[in-house]
Protein backbone atom coordinates (compact mmCIF):
# COMPACT_ATOMS: atom_id res chain seq x y z
CA UNK A 1 0.00 0.00 0.00
CA UNK A 2 2.68 2.51 0.63
CA UNK A 3 4.88 1.44 -2.19
CA UNK A 4 1.60 2.24 -4.69
CA UNK A 5 1.13 5.88 -2.63
CA UNK A 6 4.66 6.19 -3.35
CA UNK A 7 4.73 5.28 -7.29
CA UNK A 8 1.59 7.53 -7.26
CA UNK A 9 3.36 10.42 -5.92
CA UNK A 10 6.67 9.85 -8.34
CA UNK A 11 3.83 9.42 -11.74
CA UNK A 12 3.39 13.31 -10.27
CA UNK A 13 6.40 14.50 -9.98
CA UNK A 14 7.40 13.45 -13.30
CA UNK A 15 4.69 14.44 -15.16
CA UNK A 16 4.33 18.22 -14.31
CA UNK A 17 7.48 19.07 -16.04
CA UNK A 18 6.65 17.26 -19.41
CA UNK A 19 3.97 19.14 -19.82
CA UNK A 20 5.43 22.81 -19.33
CA UNK A 21 8.23 21.09 -21.26
CA UNK A 22 5.83 20.61 -24.08
CA UNK A 23 4.69 24.05 -23.79
CA UNK A 24 7.55 25.30 -23.95
CA UNK A 25 8.54 23.09 -26.99
CA UNK A 26 5.33 24.39 -28.99
CA UNK A 27 5.71 27.53 -27.76
CA UNK A 28 9.66 27.38 -29.21
CA UNK A 29 8.31 26.07 -32.44
CA UNK A 30 5.73 28.74 -33.28
CA UNK A 31 8.02 31.65 -32.43
CA UNK A 32 10.30 29.71 -34.93
CA UNK A 33 7.65 28.98 -37.51
CA UNK A 34 7.16 33.14 -37.02
CA UNK A 35 10.72 33.82 -38.06
CA UNK A 36 10.60 31.56 -40.65
CA UNK A 37 7.60 33.29 -42.17
CA UNK A 38 9.58 36.29 -42.06
CA UNK A 39 11.85 34.38 -44.72
CA UNK A 40 11.73 35.52 -48.68
CA UNK A 41 8.80 33.80 -50.26
CA UNK A 42 7.90 31.46 -47.21
CA UNK A 43 3.78 32.81 -48.04
CA UNK A 44 2.76 30.91 -44.47
CA UNK A 45 2.07 27.60 -42.36
CA UNK A 46 0.25 25.15 -40.67
CA UNK A 47 0.68 23.49 -37.43
CA UNK A 48 -0.94 21.31 -35.52
CA UNK A 49 -0.61 18.67 -32.22
CA UNK A 50 -2.81 16.78 -30.56
CA UNK A 51 -4.76 19.58 -28.75
CA UNK A 52 -4.32 22.21 -30.97
CA UNK A 53 -3.55 23.77 -34.54
CA UNK A 54 -2.02 26.74 -35.96
CA UNK A 55 -2.57 28.51 -39.77
CA UNK A 56 -1.08 31.54 -40.67
CA UNK A 57 -1.27 32.45 -44.62
CA UNK A 58 -0.67 35.00 -46.48
CA UNK A 59 -3.72 33.69 -48.71
CA UNK A 60 -6.52 33.10 -46.25
CA UNK A 61 -8.56 31.25 -48.77
CA UNK A 62 -6.21 28.45 -49.27
CA UNK A 63 -6.47 27.72 -45.22
CA UNK A 64 -8.57 24.41 -46.05
CA UNK A 65 -6.80 22.95 -49.51
CA UNK A 66 -3.60 23.74 -47.77
CA UNK A 67 -4.89 21.86 -44.50
CA UNK A 68 -5.81 19.34 -46.35
CA UNK A 69 -2.31 19.02 -48.75
CA UNK A 70 -0.65 19.09 -45.31
CA UNK A 71 -2.36 16.40 -43.70
CA UNK A 72 -2.41 13.84 -47.16
CA UNK A 73 1.43 14.55 -47.74
CA UNK A 74 2.59 13.73 -43.61
CA UNK A 75 0.28 10.78 -44.29
CA UNK A 76 1.53 9.70 -47.37
CA UNK A 77 5.50 10.12 -45.50
CA UNK A 78 4.33 7.71 -43.27
CA UNK A 79 2.68 4.90 -45.18
CA UNK A 80 5.81 5.69 -47.86
CA UNK A 81 8.29 4.95 -45.61
CA UNK A 82 6.57 2.11 -44.02
CA UNK A 83 6.10 0.02 -47.45
CA UNK A 84 9.35 0.74 -48.49
CA UNK A 85 11.34 -0.13 -44.99
CA UNK A 86 12.51 3.72 -45.24
CA UNK A 87 13.11 4.13 -41.85
CA UNK A 88 11.46 7.60 -40.29
CA UNK A 89 10.27 9.95 -42.24
CA UNK A 90 12.49 13.37 -41.99
CA UNK A 91 10.39 15.54 -44.24
CA UNK A 92 7.85 15.47 -47.56
CA UNK A 93 8.43 18.26 -50.21
CA UNK A 94 5.63 18.81 -52.59
CA UNK A 95 7.30 21.08 -55.17
CA UNK A 96 4.13 22.73 -56.92
CA UNK A 97 4.30 24.50 -59.85
CA UNK A 98 4.13 27.67 -58.30
CA UNK A 99 4.39 26.61 -54.70
CA UNK A 100 6.13 24.40 -52.67
CA UNK A 101 5.35 22.57 -49.27
CA UNK A 102 7.53 21.42 -47.06
CA UNK A 103 5.98 19.05 -44.69
CA UNK A 104 7.63 17.07 -41.38
CA UNK A 105 7.38 16.24 -37.49
CA UNK A 106 9.17 18.37 -35.62
CA UNK A 107 8.28 16.63 -31.70
CA UNK A 108 4.76 16.47 -31.14
CA UNK A 109 3.91 18.95 -34.24
CA UNK A 110 3.18 18.51 -37.76
CA UNK A 111 4.30 21.25 -39.47
CA UNK A 112 3.97 22.38 -43.29
CA UNK A 113 5.61 25.51 -44.64
CA UNK A 114 4.56 27.04 -48.00
CA UNK A 115 6.34 29.31 -50.11
CA UNK A 116 7.30 30.51 -53.43
CA UNK A 117 8.57 28.06 -55.87
CA UNK A 118 11.64 29.72 -56.06
CA UNK A 119 12.50 30.05 -52.12
CA UNK A 120 15.37 27.68 -50.04
CA UNK A 121 13.26 25.67 -48.84
CA UNK A 122 16.91 23.84 -47.88
CA UNK A 123 17.71 26.79 -45.77
CA UNK A 124 14.04 26.53 -43.63
CA UNK A 125 14.80 22.75 -43.62
CA UNK A 126 17.94 23.46 -41.69
CA UNK A 127 16.24 26.01 -39.31
CA UNK A 128 13.50 23.77 -38.54
CA UNK A 129 15.68 20.97 -37.77
CA UNK A 130 17.72 23.41 -35.56
CA UNK A 131 14.83 23.40 -33.01
CA UNK B 1 1.21 0.53 -80.80
CA UNK B 2 -0.86 -0.84 -78.50
CA UNK B 3 -0.70 -0.09 -74.38
CA UNK B 4 0.74 -3.24 -74.01
CA UNK B 5 3.65 -2.22 -76.12
CA UNK B 6 3.97 1.48 -74.48
CA UNK B 7 4.25 -0.30 -70.72
CA UNK B 8 7.05 -2.46 -72.17
CA UNK B 9 9.13 0.23 -73.47
CA UNK B 10 8.82 1.91 -70.16
CA UNK B 11 9.46 -1.37 -68.26
CA UNK B 12 12.35 -2.23 -70.63
CA UNK B 13 13.40 1.36 -69.97
CA UNK B 14 12.67 1.39 -65.63
CA UNK B 15 14.51 -1.85 -65.79
CA UNK B 16 17.43 -0.42 -67.34
CA UNK B 17 17.85 2.98 -65.45
CA UNK B 18 18.28 0.22 -62.06
CA UNK B 19 20.86 -1.95 -63.84
CA UNK B 20 22.89 1.72 -64.37
CA UNK B 21 21.78 2.85 -61.03
CA UNK B 22 21.67 -0.31 -58.47
CA UNK B 23 20.61 2.66 -55.85
CA UNK B 24 17.01 2.55 -57.20
CA UNK B 25 15.41 -0.04 -55.30
CA UNK B 26 12.43 0.54 -57.11
CA UNK B 27 10.61 2.16 -60.20
CA UNK B 28 7.21 2.46 -61.63
CA UNK B 29 4.95 4.88 -63.35
CA UNK B 30 1.37 5.95 -63.11
CA UNK B 31 -0.98 8.04 -64.16
CA UNK B 32 -2.70 11.39 -63.08
CA UNK B 33 -6.10 9.10 -63.01
CA UNK B 34 -4.37 6.17 -60.59
CA UNK B 35 -3.46 3.81 -63.52
CA UNK B 36 0.12 2.01 -63.31
CA UNK B 37 1.66 2.64 -66.80
CA UNK B 38 4.67 0.46 -65.94
CA UNK B 39 6.92 -1.33 -63.19
CA UNK B 40 9.95 -2.54 -62.16
CA UNK B 41 10.41 -6.28 -61.83
CA UNK B 42 11.28 -5.69 -57.93
CA UNK B 43 7.83 -3.66 -57.04
CA UNK B 44 4.55 -5.62 -56.67
CA UNK B 45 1.46 -4.36 -58.39
CA UNK B 46 -0.23 -3.97 -54.76
CA UNK B 47 2.83 -2.42 -53.62
CA UNK B 48 2.21 0.51 -56.43
CA UNK B 49 -1.39 0.45 -55.83
CA UNK B 50 -0.89 1.28 -52.21
CA UNK B 51 1.47 3.90 -52.84
CA UNK B 52 -0.73 5.53 -55.25
CA UNK B 53 -3.43 5.20 -53.04
CA UNK B 54 -1.27 7.18 -50.60
CA UNK B 55 -0.43 10.45 -53.35
CA UNK B 56 -4.29 10.64 -53.67
CA UNK B 57 -4.96 12.80 -51.53
CA UNK B 58 -2.04 14.98 -52.36
CA UNK B 59 -2.04 14.90 -56.03
CA UNK B 60 -6.00 15.79 -55.49
CA UNK B 61 -5.03 18.82 -53.65
CA UNK B 62 -1.90 19.82 -55.55
CA UNK B 63 -4.19 22.56 -57.81
CA UNK B 64 -3.65 24.59 -54.94
CA UNK B 65 0.04 24.79 -55.84
CA UNK B 66 -0.62 25.26 -58.96
CA UNK B 67 -0.22 21.03 -59.51
CA UNK B 68 2.87 19.02 -58.82
CA UNK B 69 5.83 18.76 -60.51
CA UNK B 70 7.46 16.59 -58.11
CA UNK B 71 7.40 15.04 -54.71
CA UNK B 72 10.92 14.20 -52.66
CA UNK B 73 10.10 12.15 -49.36
CA UNK B 74 13.10 11.84 -47.07
CA UNK B 75 13.46 9.40 -44.34
CA UNK B 76 16.62 7.64 -42.78
CA UNK B 77 16.91 5.28 -44.82
CA UNK B 78 16.09 6.12 -48.02
CA UNK B 79 14.22 8.72 -50.24
CA UNK B 80 10.98 8.18 -52.46
CA UNK B 81 11.10 11.00 -55.60
CA UNK B 82 7.54 11.03 -57.71
CA UNK B 83 8.18 13.60 -60.41
CA UNK B 84 5.73 14.61 -62.64
CA UNK B 85 6.41 13.87 -66.93
CA UNK B 86 3.23 15.01 -68.87
CA UNK B 87 0.34 13.60 -67.20
CA UNK B 88 2.74 10.76 -65.75
CA UNK B 89 4.26 10.08 -62.58
CA UNK B 90 7.62 8.30 -62.02
CA UNK B 91 8.12 7.27 -58.63
CA UNK B 92 11.97 6.10 -57.83
CA UNK B 93 12.78 4.14 -54.17
CA UNK B 94 16.69 5.05 -53.53
CA UNK B 95 18.42 4.22 -50.85
CA UNK B 96 20.32 6.74 -48.46
CA UNK B 97 23.79 6.39 -50.39
CA UNK B 98 22.35 7.01 -53.56
CA UNK B 99 23.72 10.09 -55.72
CA UNK B 100 20.70 12.08 -56.07
CA UNK B 101 22.36 13.97 -59.10
CA UNK B 102 23.48 11.20 -61.21
CA UNK B 103 19.85 9.29 -60.59
CA UNK B 104 17.87 12.85 -61.20
CA UNK B 105 20.25 12.95 -64.51
CA UNK B 106 19.64 9.38 -65.39
CA UNK B 107 15.42 9.42 -64.93
CA UNK B 108 14.77 12.31 -65.87
CA UNK B 109 16.75 12.13 -69.11
CA UNK B 110 15.93 8.47 -70.24
CA UNK B 111 12.24 8.54 -69.29
CA UNK B 112 11.30 11.40 -71.12
CA UNK B 113 13.50 10.54 -74.13
CA UNK B 114 11.42 6.96 -74.27
CA UNK B 115 8.36 8.94 -73.77
CA UNK B 116 8.89 11.21 -76.21
CA UNK B 117 9.77 8.16 -78.93
CA UNK B 118 6.82 6.72 -77.94
CA UNK B 119 4.97 9.60 -79.07
CA UNK B 120 7.06 10.19 -82.24
CA UNK B 121 6.16 6.64 -83.35
CA UNK B 122 2.40 6.81 -82.30
CA UNK B 123 1.15 9.30 -80.74
CA UNK B 124 -2.59 8.41 -80.73
CA UNK B 125 -2.16 5.67 -77.95
CA UNK B 126 -0.37 7.93 -75.46
CA UNK B 127 -3.55 9.49 -75.04
CA UNK B 128 -6.53 7.26 -76.30
CA UNK B 129 -5.94 3.29 -77.54
CA UNK B 130 -9.42 2.61 -77.96
CA UNK B 131 -9.08 3.53 -81.49
CA UNK B 132 -6.04 0.63 -82.22
CA UNK B 133 -8.66 -2.19 -82.74
CA UNK B 134 -9.58 -0.54 -86.03
CA UNK B 135 -6.67 -1.32 -87.20
CA UNK B 136 -6.27 -4.84 -86.69
CA UNK B 137 -8.33 -6.23 -89.33
CA UNK B 138 -5.65 -5.04 -91.38
CA UNK B 139 -3.90 -7.33 -90.30
CA UNK B 140 -3.28 -10.44 -93.36
CA UNK B 141 -5.30 -12.93 -92.80
CA UNK B 142 -3.35 -15.62 -94.07
CA UNK B 143 -0.30 -15.20 -91.27
CA UNK B 144 -0.63 -17.61 -88.53
CA UNK B 145 -1.76 -16.41 -84.91
CA UNK B 146 1.26 -18.48 -84.33
CA UNK B 147 3.76 -16.41 -86.40
CA UNK B 148 3.25 -13.72 -84.56
CA UNK B 149 5.17 -12.56 -81.65
CA UNK B 150 2.10 -11.54 -79.34
CA UNK B 151 0.95 -7.76 -79.65
CA UNK B 152 4.61 -6.82 -81.10
CA UNK B 153 4.49 -8.38 -84.33
CA UNK B 154 0.87 -7.80 -84.78
CA UNK B 155 1.48 -3.89 -84.17
CA UNK B 156 4.79 -3.85 -86.18
CA UNK B 157 2.43 -5.26 -89.40
CA UNK B 158 -0.29 -2.99 -88.37
CA UNK B 159 1.74 0.14 -88.40
CA UNK B 160 3.82 -0.50 -91.46
CA UNK B 161 0.22 -1.62 -93.61
CA UNK B 162 -1.42 1.60 -92.31
CA UNK B 163 1.48 4.16 -92.11
CA UNK B 164 2.20 4.40 -95.94
CA UNK B 165 -1.49 5.39 -96.28
CA UNK B 166 -1.52 8.24 -94.10
CA UNK B 167 1.56 10.06 -95.55
CA UNK B 168 -0.75 8.73 -98.92
CA UNK B 169 -3.24 11.49 -98.29
CA UNK B 170 -0.98 14.62 -98.24
CA UNK B 171 -1.57 16.06 -101.38
CA UNK B 172 1.02 18.76 -100.95
CA UNK B 173 3.96 16.78 -99.74
CA UNK B 174 6.57 16.20 -102.55
CA UNK B 175 7.85 12.93 -100.49
CA UNK B 176 6.08 10.89 -97.69
CA UNK B 177 7.29 11.39 -94.29
CA UNK B 178 9.61 7.97 -93.74
CA UNK B 179 7.06 5.11 -92.44
CA UNK B 180 8.75 4.16 -88.77
CA UNK B 181 8.50 0.29 -87.90
CA UNK B 182 9.30 -1.61 -84.63
CA UNK B 183 11.08 -4.52 -84.97
CA UNK B 184 12.55 -6.90 -81.97
CA UNK B 185 15.72 -7.76 -82.86
CA UNK B 186 17.07 -11.41 -83.83
CA UNK B 187 20.86 -11.86 -84.31
CA UNK B 188 22.52 -13.02 -87.33
CA UNK B 189 25.90 -14.71 -87.11
CA UNK B 190 28.32 -16.27 -89.64
CA UNK B 191 31.60 -15.81 -91.75
CA UNK B 192 30.22 -14.34 -94.76
CA UNK B 193 27.92 -11.71 -92.89
CA UNK B 194 28.26 -8.01 -93.54
CA UNK B 195 28.81 -6.27 -89.89
CA UNK B 196 27.25 -3.20 -91.37
CA UNK B 197 24.18 -5.02 -92.93
CA UNK B 198 20.56 -5.27 -90.79
CA UNK B 199 18.01 -7.55 -92.53
CA UNK B 200 14.41 -7.21 -92.89
CA UNK B 201 11.43 -8.75 -94.68
CA UNK B 202 11.22 -8.08 -98.10
CA UNK B 203 7.57 -7.73 -98.40
CA UNK B 204 8.74 -4.48 -96.42
CA UNK B 205 11.73 -3.34 -98.13
CA UNK B 206 9.39 -3.20 -101.68
CA UNK B 207 6.45 -1.36 -99.62
CA UNK B 208 9.63 1.23 -98.91
CA UNK B 209 10.49 1.33 -103.01
CA UNK B 210 6.69 1.39 -103.69
CA UNK B 211 6.59 4.37 -101.70
CA UNK B 212 9.12 6.05 -103.03
CA UNK B 213 9.25 5.72 -106.64
CA UNK B 214 12.56 5.88 -108.26
CA UNK B 215 13.96 5.90 -105.44
CA UNK B 216 16.27 2.86 -104.03
CA UNK B 217 16.05 2.06 -100.26
CA UNK B 218 19.65 0.93 -99.76
CA UNK B 219 20.17 2.19 -96.21
CA UNK B 220 18.14 2.79 -92.86
CA UNK B 221 18.22 4.00 -89.40
CA UNK B 222 17.94 2.46 -86.35
CA UNK B 223 16.93 4.14 -83.43
CA UNK B 224 16.81 2.46 -79.59
CA UNK B 225 14.60 2.81 -76.87
CA UNK B 226 17.66 3.77 -74.72
CA UNK B 227 18.14 6.65 -77.67
CA UNK B 228 20.70 5.82 -79.81
CA UNK B 229 20.73 5.37 -83.39
CA UNK B 230 22.97 4.15 -85.89
CA UNK B 231 22.90 4.58 -90.25
CA UNK B 232 22.81 0.71 -91.61
CA UNK B 233 22.65 -1.03 -94.76
CA UNK B 234 19.59 -3.32 -95.21
CA UNK B 235 19.08 -6.60 -97.39
CA UNK B 236 15.67 -8.95 -97.67
CA UNK B 237 16.19 -11.64 -94.85
CA UNK B 238 17.58 -14.78 -96.64
CA UNK B 239 15.58 -17.30 -95.15
CA UNK B 240 11.58 -17.55 -95.35
CA UNK B 241 10.93 -19.60 -92.26
CA UNK B 242 12.00 -16.10 -90.41
CA UNK B 243 9.97 -13.90 -92.60
CA UNK B 244 6.60 -12.44 -91.42
CA UNK B 245 7.53 -12.26 -87.63
CA UNK B 246 8.06 -8.36 -87.05
CA UNK B 247 11.82 -8.76 -86.19
CA UNK B 248 14.88 -7.65 -87.83
CA UNK B 249 18.65 -9.78 -87.78
CA UNK B 250 20.88 -7.39 -86.54
CA UNK B 251 24.81 -8.22 -86.38
CA UNK B 252 26.59 -8.31 -83.42
CA UNK B 253 28.67 -5.40 -83.79
CA UNK B 254 25.78 -3.12 -84.39
CA UNK B 255 23.92 -4.28 -81.27
CA UNK B 256 27.29 -3.69 -79.45
CA UNK B 257 27.56 -0.28 -80.88
CA UNK B 258 23.53 0.91 -80.36
CA UNK B 259 24.07 -1.67 -76.62
CA UNK B 260 20.81 -3.65 -77.89
CA UNK B 261 20.22 -7.53 -77.53
CA UNK B 262 18.20 -10.27 -78.98
CA UNK B 263 14.44 -9.81 -77.99
CA UNK B 264 14.29 -6.03 -77.66
CA UNK B 265 12.75 -3.73 -79.66
CA UNK B 266 13.85 -1.21 -82.11
CA UNK B 267 11.86 1.34 -84.56
CA UNK B 268 13.34 1.30 -87.82
CA UNK B 269 12.81 3.94 -90.64
CA UNK B 270 14.05 3.89 -94.88
CA UNK B 271 16.55 6.78 -95.25
CA UNK B 272 15.36 8.25 -98.78
CA UNK B 273 18.36 9.68 -100.67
Amino acid sequence: MVGKKKSLQEVEAVTEPIAVEEATAVNSLKASLEAIKECDGVVGYIVRNATSASIDLKDPTKIIDYAILSSSALDAGKVLSELFDLGDASNIVVNGKSIKMVSLIVGESKVSLFMDRSADSEKVLRRLHEI
Amino acid sequence: MDTEVYSFALKNALNEIQNICPDIKNAFMFREDGEIVAGDANTPEKTVVRVIDAFDGVLEKADALGGVESITLDSSKGRVSVSCMNDLYLVTVTTKKADMNYVNTVTRVLIPTVLKLIEKISPAPLKNSLSEPEMKPEIPMERKPEELLHGCAEETTAKELREPVQTEIKPEAVLPEPPVSQFIVENIGGLLVPSDTVRVDNELISQWNELYPGKKINDVEIETFGGKSARCKIKPIKESKHEGKGAIQVPGKIQFTLEIKKGELVRVKPIVE
